[in-house]
């Protein structure tokens, strides 16, 4: 499976280097272009105020269908996503299905009518919003005020003190929208410096950024009353009185227009003009890794599962950035109808790379048989690391550095990935007398084991290189003596009295060997050199 | 022949294409003298060598036991790759090699020993590859093992039965070794220096400690 061309913006963190530059005053020279009125430097020397980004994510249901669609040829006929109910209607339909004449909130009948066979989908309002926290984690790398509001699929991010971090609210839209789309989102975004001022922009798509009361009060003048989030009764009243633009609302006395339509209509435009202040609770991401994606069609071979993989991997990737974690190893369950195939993959450092970890997966998706179709992907990781440092992955291409002491080699994950998790291990010392039990084979290699002596016990069997064994062997000519081993004296018939020894056979090689004392015979314990 | 050696050794004499490796090449040291003057200063990093021979225990690994010491003290990792027994590892750590810098890899077919070989020593945290091969391999195989050899700062060992001396080997050294009487005899059926040249055995006496 290659890699599809992507757009080369396409969910790319910002670099660091372009961030640090953004912070000089010298930035301006990298775009010369004419800045808008907020990058002036008379303007950020202001103590930085609130200003929110409202992300309206208006396809969500579309978009997230298609995230787990791997045939685009899929998504080019009419599909309808059906909210169930006493009259099922049309929560979504895709460019296809609108073209033909079906639209949101139409009942499936009528939708039906007007549509040639298209695919139904069911509405899962719960995905929807695990969906949009998930956005709003990978939301985070840009403030750490973030607010998902999950019934109308929009999320408030507050960009007032990390404007300048990022190189002005222009380029953070640009970022922010750069930053869905790689995950295949397409947001409306708007800018406010109240969430309902950039709620009400983001819905008309006005892509106008308001510093000043006086710009956002110019702004919000020619919008019509129908775009207000209000209740139908009070915009029934407006409307019987003759008043049609927003502006026409702003000329009005406050006491009057509270005394005729209520103080929720002066409340809201008190907070669309950042009159009053709007507190939103902050949203904390949870602290593990658990995404999933259902697949609308079964998939067969482990090879088709790049595709959901991918994303799904890209997925963590934001969401890790936005966490400001890492990982070192990661679950991945494939659901099938009936059961469930658990795999984890294991890797020596840490690494939240979509690109790192996709080539692994596939290496060990390869060995693996698939018993059923599956119909979902579940990556999961309770353990999550601070990043590495950014310099490791430098020094780490330098063939003429030491490694590093207490780092574990890439290569092993690769290694894992083909060869199975069992191959490739470390030994640890079990510190026990039998030379055949004395070993473990450790598997998990993210942690090394603390270095262990050799007991007197073992000293005293010698220093073999190579254990086999025990095997009945013929008395050897000339036995060069080790020492002796007594083990299990307590357990009756367990116990072992060994004299050890090493010699050499007819064919040279240097055996290791010992004689049981209770019986005399001779056993091959392994070579010596 | 020997006139021929004894001129082209001579100092005064240079040559376009040095015979012997470079005296600053990086090497481990093989704890033999004759050896190390044999080898070039010891065995060599960024080279691939192959050790035929058999049967298996013959002292074929103990004769590598300085070269495991100094690179387990320095800090890289050992890769073992498809032992015909298992590492005793109180053992290889009584002769001064951490058992937590050994790597063990156990693979079916001898193409997997190759392509963990490979990777391994695509890794710069690995010093030494010691790996075993059951059967005669391809070539192509061989020879991405060598390119990756002499990318790397590793000592690639490559064990292989005696009757892998007929078919021909892009490895940089190969050496026979043969059981001999307290020790192991070496012959050096390729490589750059006089050794190869002068078609002579090296007797590599058993360390006394062993």
């Amino acid at each position: 499976m290659g890699q599809p061309a992507r757009p080369a913006r396409a969910a790319t963190p910002p670099e660091p280097a372009r961030q640090q530059l953004s912070l000089l005053p010298a930035a301006p020279a990298l775009a010369p272009t004419p800045r808008p009125p907020e990058a002036r430097p008379a303007s950020s020397a202001r103590v930085p105020r609130e200003h929110w980004m409202a992300i309206e994510l208006p396809h969500l249901a579309l978009e997230a269908l298609a995230r787990a669609e791997p045939d685009p040829e899929r998504l080019q006929r009419p599909l309808l996503v059906v909210e169930s109910g006493a009259i099922p209607r049309v929560h979504a339909a895709n460019r296809a299905a609108r073209r033909a004449g079906a639209r949101p909130g139409m009942a499936l009948g009528d939708a039906l009518a007007v549509l040639d066979t298209p695919e139904l989908v069911e509405h899962d309002p719960d995905a929807l919003r695990t969906q949009l926290e998930m956005l709003a984690g990978v939301l985070l790398r840009f403030s750490d005020h973030v607010h998902p509001e999950p019934e109308v699929h929009r999320i408030l991010v507050e960009v007032g003190r990390s404007r300048r971090l990022f190189g002005g609210l222009e380029a953070l839209r640009q970022q922010a929208q750069d930053t869905l789309a790689g995950l295949g989102f397409h947001p409306r975004i708007g800018l406010g410096r109240s969430p309902a001022a950039a709620r009400l922009l983001a819905h008309l798509r006005n892509p106008a950024i308001a510093e000043d009361p006086e710009t956002l009060r110019r702004l919000l003048t020619p919008v019509p009353l129908e775009a207000l989030p209000l209740a139908a009764t009070t915009r029934e009243g407006l409307r019987a009185v003759g008043l049609r633009q927003l502006g026409d609302l702003l000329r009005l006395s406050r006491p009057e227009l509270a005394r005729r339509h209520g103080p929720e209509l002066l409340d809201l435009l008190d907070r669309l003009l950042a009159r009053r202040a709007e507190t939103l609770p902050r949203f904390t991401p949870p602290p593990v890794l658990d995404l999933s994606l259902r697949l609308e069609h079964e998939i067969h071979a482990t090879t088709a599962l790049a595709f959901p993989l991918k994303r799904l991997l890209r997925q963590a990737e934001a969401q890790l950035r936005g966490l400001n974690r890492s990982l070192q190893g990661m679950t991945l369950e494939l659901t099938h109808r009936e059961a469930r195939t658990r795999l984890t993959l294991e890797r020596g450092q840490p690494g939240m790379r979509a690109d790192e970890w996709l080539p692994l997966w596939q290496t060990r998706l390869e060995r693996e048989t698939l018993p059923e179709a599956v119909i979902g992907l579940r990556l999961r990781a309770s353990r999550l690391l601070d990043p590495p440092d950014r310099g490791d992955s430098l020094l780490a291409g330098d063939p003429a550095s030491t490694p590093p002491a207490d780092q574990l080699p890439a290569v092993l994950a690769r290694l894992r990935a083909r060869l199975g998790e069992p191959a490739v291990t470390r030994l640890v010392n079990r510190r026990t007398p039998r030379p055949e039990e004395a070993q473990g084979s450790r598997h998990d290699l993210a942690v090394t084991p603390a270095p262990v002596a050799p007991t007197p016990g073992q000293r005293t069997v010698g220093a073999a290189l190579w254990l086999q064994g025990p095997d009945p062997a013929t008395p050897p000519d000339q036995p060069q003596w080790l020492g002796r081993l007594e083990d299990g004296w307590w357990d009756h018939g367990q116990d072992a009295r060994r004299d050890y020894a090493r010699a050499l056979d007819r064919q040279g090689r240097r055996l290791w060997l010992y004689r049981c004392l209770r019986s005399g015979q001779w056993y091959r314990q392994g070579y010596w050199g | 022949m020997g006139a021929l050696d004894t001129l082209l050794d001579h100092p005064a004499l240079w040559r376009g294409r040095s015979a012997t490796p470079a005296p600053d090449a990086p090497v481990w040291p093989s704890g033999h003298a004759e050896l190390d003057r044999a080898l070039g200063g010891g065995w060599p990093r960024g080279q691939l060598v192959e050790l035929l021979g058999a049967p298996f225990g013959s002292g074929e690994t103990r004769l590598l036991v300085p070269m495991l010491t100094a690179c387990g003290q320095d800090d890289y990792w050992i890769a073992v790759i498809a032992p015909p027994a298992t590492p005793w590892l109180p053992g290889w750590q009584t002769l001064g090699i951490p058992p937590e810098r050994v790597l063990l890899i156990r693979t079916e077919h001898d193409r997997d020993t190759l392509w963990a070989g490979e990777q391994c020593l695509r890794d710069p945290a690995f010093g030494v590859l010691l790996a075993w091969l059951r059967r005669p391999v391809e070539t192509a195989l061989l020879r991405r093992l060598r390119l990756a050899a002499s990318e790397s700062r590793a000592c690639a060992v490559l064990y292989r039965p005696p009757d892998a001396a007929a078919q021909p080997s892009p490895a940089h050294q190969r050496l026979r070794w043969q059981a001999a009487a307290a020790g192991l005899e070496l012959h050096c059926l390729k490589g750059a220096g006089h050794w190869a040249r002068s078609g002579q055995p090296l007797w590599i006496p058993e360390a006394p400690e062993a």
